[in-house]
């Protein structure tokens, strides 16, 4: 990750040759989810949204009638097609004494039914509840549970996000699972719950990470001109919306961008063209070989991208390394894809040591004189990438929304997937399930008050 | 001859010189906009009037004053997110009055007084200004 890191120094230097600094009131996602407004913001500024969405898998099942996770819809996992209150969330957010609003908080919860609160059972769950201090001068403080500096696809609003799905890349790579603390023995074998109804194909006890950490960060943004650069420093506990730590080691998040503005639009919609690039590195511990010890596995993930937004066009690509804990699926409690890796961390199937690396590019027009959006994404991910093992995602997915209004729109998505593990026959090894991964369709309606 | 031509010019004179200011008066319209809550709404609603009324009049025909007390003196913090705006609206002959008793009242809460855009002109009582202008012919409103 080296030419990561040689980015990051280098947009660094940049910055620092810049010396004449106004500090930025217009919004980026840093300004827009950890700050309020200057002299405008209200002590309590009630709001939240809802997705309702109702989706369909089309894949087959294996040769002996089974499914396995990617045929089936999250986070139940349980059928092929379903209706679903996917994101309900509702919060608070503003400056508790509006005579100094130095002072801001954000807090929302989260109640629809999703990998955030299916998992372990909660039906309601924090996913944000923050505090920032606005008092030194290109150094504001956020500390709490909340968004870290990242990806965009997990930085962004979700309430804005133009696809009812993640990448496969960012789903994977980035949107953390968590291990479970003691070792299970083995891969359980797949219980495939359309076929016993007792069965859940989830081995995981805690939820995602929902690309939130526990921690402080150091941020702001400074506009020169046209020209914006934000910088973002985090240490946080790396246990995703767990409030404590499971180990004795903090993460780190590093996050640049720098934009050039439009001078149009605001808030999500601000029109620009920005380039960012971004680093966060932490370790957890696991029993990875079933010896009764905790070891601790490097967790190292970096990316970089460029975002463009001028209406009536948007497009996004990024790209995005992993190294170390690799996630293999929910049903893949030990990391592992295959029995023999179970026990061997350094087993070409099993995650906890090897690499994934992907990334999308995509786009949408805003058709000028209608209510309508058309989308298209490509995303690809290489899971346990260099090894046997390695799987390919590829996908396609063709989107249309239409905006009855500005805080209410349809979205219907259409998704063409072709998953194959790349050293072996159609049919063969991990191919025996993955063939059949076939299409996925959805239909969302949002609306955010 | 003389006489009659002078009479008559004099009268002309005076009645020129009579009619001019009411012509002026009706000509330039005086606006007192009033703001004494702190949302953010107001704000840019306050905004958005000065520089529509503005836009209609023209802003040489058009004398506005923004008097600015209670919550509604937000608005002239010094970092105000519309603090361009108020920059802009104030080159073009708006002015921004600050009452000193809001301010002095802050500073009990705040333990010091807020920091104010530096178009904002202090004046003792926000409502007194306010009463003032209407005894000078501006019309007030309180969008």
């Amino acid at each position: 990750m080296n030419y990561i890191k040689r980015s990051i120094i280098a947009m660094a230097c940049a910055g620092a040759m810049i010396t004449t600094v106004n500090t930025a009131q217009a919004a980026n996602w840093l300004m827009l989810q950890g700050t309020e407004p200057s002299g405008t913001a209200a002590r309590a500024n009630v709001w939240g949204f809802v997705q309702l969405d109702y989706q369909a898998d089309t894949s087959e099942p294996n040769s002996t009638g089974g499914y396995i996770p990617p045929k089936l819809l999250g986070p139940d996992l349980n059928t092929q097609h379903a209706f679903n209150v996917s994101r309900a969330r509702i919060g608070v957010r503003g400056a508790a004494l509006p005579l100094d609003d130095k002072v801001n908080y954000f807090i929302l919860l989260e109640g629809g039914n999703n990998g955030i609160t299916s998992i372990d059972g909660s039906s309601v769950k924090f996913t944000d509840a923050s505090i920032t201090l606005n008092h030194i001068p290109g150094a504001r403080v956020r500390g709490g549970l909340f968004k870290y500096p990242g990806a965009e696809e997990g930085l962004q609003a979700i309430h804005v996000f133009d696809y009812i799905n993640f990448t496969e890349v960012s789903n994977q790579l980035l949107l953390e699972r968590f291990p479970n603390r003691v070792h299970p023995g083995t891969n359980p074998a797949p219980c495939d719950p359309t076929v016993t109804p007792a069965c859940n194909l989830n081995r995981f006890d805690s939820p995602v990470g929902a690309f939130r950490d526990v921690g402080v960060q150091l941020f702001d943004a400074f506009k020169f001109g046209n020209l914006e650069l934000s910088y973002s420093a985090m240490a946080g506990n790396g246990n995703g919306l767990n409030f404590s730590d499971n180990n004795d080691k903090l993460d780190t998040y590093l996050y640049l961008s720098t934009e050039w503005l439009f001078g149009s639009g605001d808030g999500p919609f601000r029109e620009g063209l920005k380039f960012f690039v971004w680093t966060q590195n932490g370790e957890r511990l696991f029993d990875g070989n079933n010896d009764g010890t905790y070891e601790s596995y490097d967790r190292d993930r970096a990316g970089l991208g460029i975002k463009f937004l001028k209406k009536p066009w948007r497009f996004t690509a990024e790209y995005m390394k992993g190294e170390g804990m690799i996630w293999n699926g929910p049903d893949k409690a030990t990391w592992a894809l295959v029995p023999a890796g179970d026990l061997n961390p350094a087993h070409a199937s099993n995650g906890l040591l090897a690499e994934g690396t992907g990334w999308y590019a995509e786009g949408g027009i805003y058709i000028p004189g209608t209510n309508f959006q058309v989308d298209l994404r490509y995303d690809y991910y290489a899971r346990l990438d260099g090894s046997q093992y390695q799987l390919d995602w590829k996908a396609w997915t063709l989107g249309l929304q239409y905006h009855f209004n500005r805080k209410a729109r349809v979205t219907f998505n259409y998704a063409m997937r072709d998953v194959n593990a790349t050293s072996f026959a159609a049919g063969a090894g991990p191919n025996a399930n993955l063939d059949g991964i076939e299409d996925r369709y959805g239909i969302q309606l949002t609306t955010i008050f | 001859m003389f006489k009659w031509l002078g009479a008559l010019l004099v009268a002309a004179t005076l009645s020129l010189g009579v009619a001019m200011p009411t012509f002026a008066a009706d000509k330039e319209k005086k606006i007192a906009l009033q703001i004494s809550d702190g949302s953010g709404e107001t704000q840019t609603l306050i905004l958005n009037v000065a520089n529509n009324l503005q836009m209609h009049y023209g802003v040489d025909n058009v004398k506005i004053e923004i008097v600015a007390f209670g919550p509604g003196l937000r608005l002239l913090f010094k970092d105000n997110d519309n603090g361009n705006r108020i920059a802009a609206l104030s080159q073009n002959g708006v002015r921004f009055s600050a009452c000193q008793n809001t301010v002095q009242g802050m500073a009990k809460v705040l333990g010091h007084p807020p920091a104010l855009n530096k178009q904002a002109i202090p004046v003792s009582a926000g409502i007194a200004r306010i009463v003032e202008l209407t005894e000078q012919g501006y019309t007030l409103v309180r969008p």
